[in-house]
């Protein structure tokens, strides 16, 4: 993706050495201009990933492989008090459509699908395998 | 500027003895260069190392030298032509050999009629170290020849360049460099 | 806390000794290096004093110079003082990572003995190295002897970590010639040398996990470019900062360095040009010379990048005829110092005769009266008002006489 017109500084206003700040403000954690978060790359898909809930055992294999920290988590405590993440879902900002959390997800019916781009959410969960679809195959 | 050259075996000493050298003499106030002159050698290599001292910085830093002093601290090197190259009537060789210098002249024709002076720093070195590393017995000999340096201060300057071994080696150094002085003829 | 070292007013040290002593007394964080001749010493008595106790900083021995040098990179950008030593083919081997550091601007410190590349295979002195990383954005100080070699690994820590630098610095000396040629050398004590580099300064550093910061981004067509030239202007910008620590160790120990180093030039019409321990050989030879009533004089760029060009040019204002000596093959043209001497005549509107030498390759000898040839064929073209010497000639080349017009 192209370097927004706003930020092409002048040789004389260049960062240092080409280092990279995340933060504007370290104490806020205030993002800074150069945080990758601000590049959306999304359009690169052809391909996104659908996630079910339904399904989902909160194993986070998918938060652990993804290789551009798209999974979303949300922290969350079990009945039986541990801190667990639960995943809620996914960063289509960022998201490039890999398809790596499908792959890894061990959900006997996965419970992460790519679809077309174009297609609808609601429209992918409605066309989701059956347990019985699988059997037949 | 007074130019000395070592001739030696890789292993005996020789960059070690003209380092030393130029320490005691840097001690005086003098300026000095040690160096040698290097292939990629194995312990065993005929090498050569070298002393300029003056009163003034050394400012020439080619290897090419005229010495007023050649060393040669290994009794078989004596015999090869090279330790009188660049040389003048006036260099004085100190070699070691434990031939009489009218013998060894007879042998090494190159050294007839050249100043000579003749130890037998092996022998001395195995004497007085236990080992035949003759670089020391030869610099005694040669401070002893030239003048270059009162010997009692040789002496002190020598024992505290030596003082990281142990007091054996300092000891067996000294009185190898004192039989030298005494032998050197 | 390192013991502090015991040193006589007067040593008598070789450059590898020199320059490990600076780098010890410099209280280096981290030291990554692959030893390699004839710089290993000064790797060999560092580790020694780190373990006699003289050191805190960290040794890192790794498995190429490719990766001391990367190591070296890493440390310093984590935020510590860094130093590494090198020659020839690990110079070579290292040239990659030398542009990382200077692109992320670190204040590295490489304490260079000088030695020929290969092939055929060589362990002695000449400029290949030196030449070889001469683009890669390091500031690069050359040193004649043992005393220099000590006192500008001192200044280059000071240059390299000014704020108004951070750049990474070579000190370059002679392989053999003054790298295992001891001489006289009057070192500062531990507290004295530390004070005057000074404690470092981190900038940036990636420990500092309260500010995390990306080292080594990519800059394609719209960013490169900006910072390429950024990095060009300040190492430009730097003489004055070399001049000023030139200053303050002038100030502290008397001893005099200038950008570029001048013998007899004030009343000179004939110039050597000329880096390395031959420039003092020069001396020895513009002497001899002078006593036939030849008015030559000897310069030397002392800070061989950044490139003093103006102020080269100045000095041979007056000059008639010049001979510039490079000690490297330059392999299809004329040699590095001829290049940029005429450059530099050039570019100020003056002209001189030119002629350049190649000498020294792979450690060969170069000696007063082979530069006494030199300066006659010099003093022969400014006689003439115009060459009538070849425009390359090739000093202490055995064979039939090679040159080239
Ligand atoms: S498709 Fe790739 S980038 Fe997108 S969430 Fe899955 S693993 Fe991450
Ligand atoms: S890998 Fe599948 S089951 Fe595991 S957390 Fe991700 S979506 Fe849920």
């Amino acid at each position: 993706m192209a370097t927004p017109k706003e930020m092409l500084t002048t040789w004389d206003k260049i960062q240092f050495g080409a280092v990279l700040p995340s933060f504007e403000d370290p104490k806020t954690k205030k993002r800074s201009k150069f945080h990758s978060y601000n590049y959306k790359v999304a359009d690169w898909r052809v391909e996104k990933p659908v996630f079910n809930p339904d399904l989902c055992i909160n194993c986070d294999f998918c938060w652990v492989w993804c290789p551009d920290s798209c999974i979303l988590v949300e922290e969350v405590t079990t009945k039986r008090g541990k801190k667990q993440a639960k995943m809620v879902g996914i960063d289509y900002d960022h998201c490039k459509g890999c398809g790596v959390c499908v792959d890894v997800c061990p959900t006997p019916i996965k419970s992460l699908l790519m679809f077309p781009e174009h297609t609808p959410i609601e429209e992918a969960l409605a066309q989701w395998p059956k347990k019985e679809d699988k059997k037949k195959d | 500027m007074l130019r000395i050259r070592w001739h030696s075996r890789a292993g005996q000493g020789a960059v070690t003895g003209a380092k030393a050298l130029a320490d005691v003499m840097a001690r005086t106030g003098k300026f000095v260069q040690a160096y040698s002159v290097y292939g990629a050698e194995k312990r065993g290599a005929p090498m050569t190392a070298y002393d300029k001292i003056d009163d003034n910085p050394i400012l020439d830093h080619s290897k090419w030298m005229s010495p007023d002093y050649v060393l040669v601290i290994d009794p078989s090197l004596v015999y090869q032509e090279e330790i009188v190259e660049n040389t003048t009537d006036d260099t004085i060789f100190i070699v070691t050999s434990h031939l009489p210098k009218d013998e060894l002249v007879k042998i090494a024709k190159h050294l007839e009629g050249r100043p000579l002076y003749v130890l037998d720093a092996i022998k001395i070195s195995q004497e007085e170290i236990g080992r035949p590393i003759p670089n020391t017995p030869v610099l005694g000999a040669f401070v002893k020849v030239s003048g270059i340096i009162d010997f009692d201060t040789f002496l002190e300057s020598i024992e505290d360049i030596l003082s990281k071994f142990p007091q054996k080696i300092i000891d067996g150094n000294l009185r190898a460099i004192k039989r030298a002085a005494e032998e050197v003829q | 806390m390192a013991e502090k070292y015991q040193l006589k007013k007067t040593e008598v040290w070789d450059g590898n000794m020199a320059a490990a002593h600076a780098l010890r007394q410099a209280q280096v964080d981290v030291v990554a290096a692959y030893p390699i001749t004839p710089s290993t010493p000064i790797v060999q008595n560092y580790a020694q004093f780190l373990a006699d106790g003289y050191i805190d900083g960290e040794f890192v021995m790794v498995e190429s110079e490719h990766s001391a040098m990367s190591a070296c990179v890493g440390a310093s950008a984590a935020g510590g003082r860094v130093a590494t030593a090198t020659s020839s083919q690990g110079y070579a081997l290292m040239v990659e990572v030398l542009y990382q550091a200077s692109g992320m601007r670190l204040p590295i410190v490489m304490t260079v003995v000088n030695r020929a590349l290969a092939s055929p295979l060589n362990i002695h002195g000449d400029h290949s190295d030196l030449y070889l990383g001469r683009d890669a954005g390091w500031i690069h100080l050359i040193c004649n002897n043992p005393q220099e070699a000590y006192d500008l690994t001192l200044c280059a820590f000071k240059i390299a970590e000014d704020e108004r630098v951070r750049l990474p610095v070579t000190t370059n000396q002679d392989g053999f010639l003054v790298s295992h040629t001891a001489q006289v050398v009057h070192p500062l004590d531990d507290d004295t040398a530390y004070k005057f580099i000074g404690d470092y300064k981190p900038l940036n550093p990636m420990l500092d996990t309260e500010n995390p910061v990306t080292y080594g981004a990519q800059t394609e067509e719209e960013w490169h470019f900006e910072h390429k030239a950024n990095q060009h202007k300040a190492i430009m910008d730097s003489f004055p900062v070399i001049e000023e620590v030139f200053q303050q160790f002038k100030d502290l120990t008397g001893r005099e360095y200038k950008t570029i180093e001048t013998y007899k030039m004030d009343d000179a019409e004939i110039a050597l040009i000329v880096m390395g321990s031959t420039y003092e050989t020069a001396m020895v030879a513009v002497d001899e010379a002078r006593k036939k009533g030849i008015k030559v004089g000897v310069v030397m760029p002392r800070v061989f990048r950044p490139f003093p060009y103006n102020q080269l040019a100045e000095i041979l204002k007056n000059v008639k005829a010049i001979a510039t000596l490079d000690r490297s093959a330059p392999m299809g043209t004329t040699g590095a110092l001829y290049n940029e001497t005429a450059g530099a005549l050039m570019a100020n509107g003056q002209s001189a005769i030119l002629t350049n030498y190649i000498y020294g390759l792979g450690g060969r000898d170069t000696t007063v009266e082979h530069l006494l040839q030199v300066i006659e064929e010099t003093q022969q073209n400014a006689e003439a008002g115009k060459r009538v010497t070849p425009l390359q000639g090739f000093i202490n080349l055995r064979g039939p006489k090679l040159s080239f017009n």
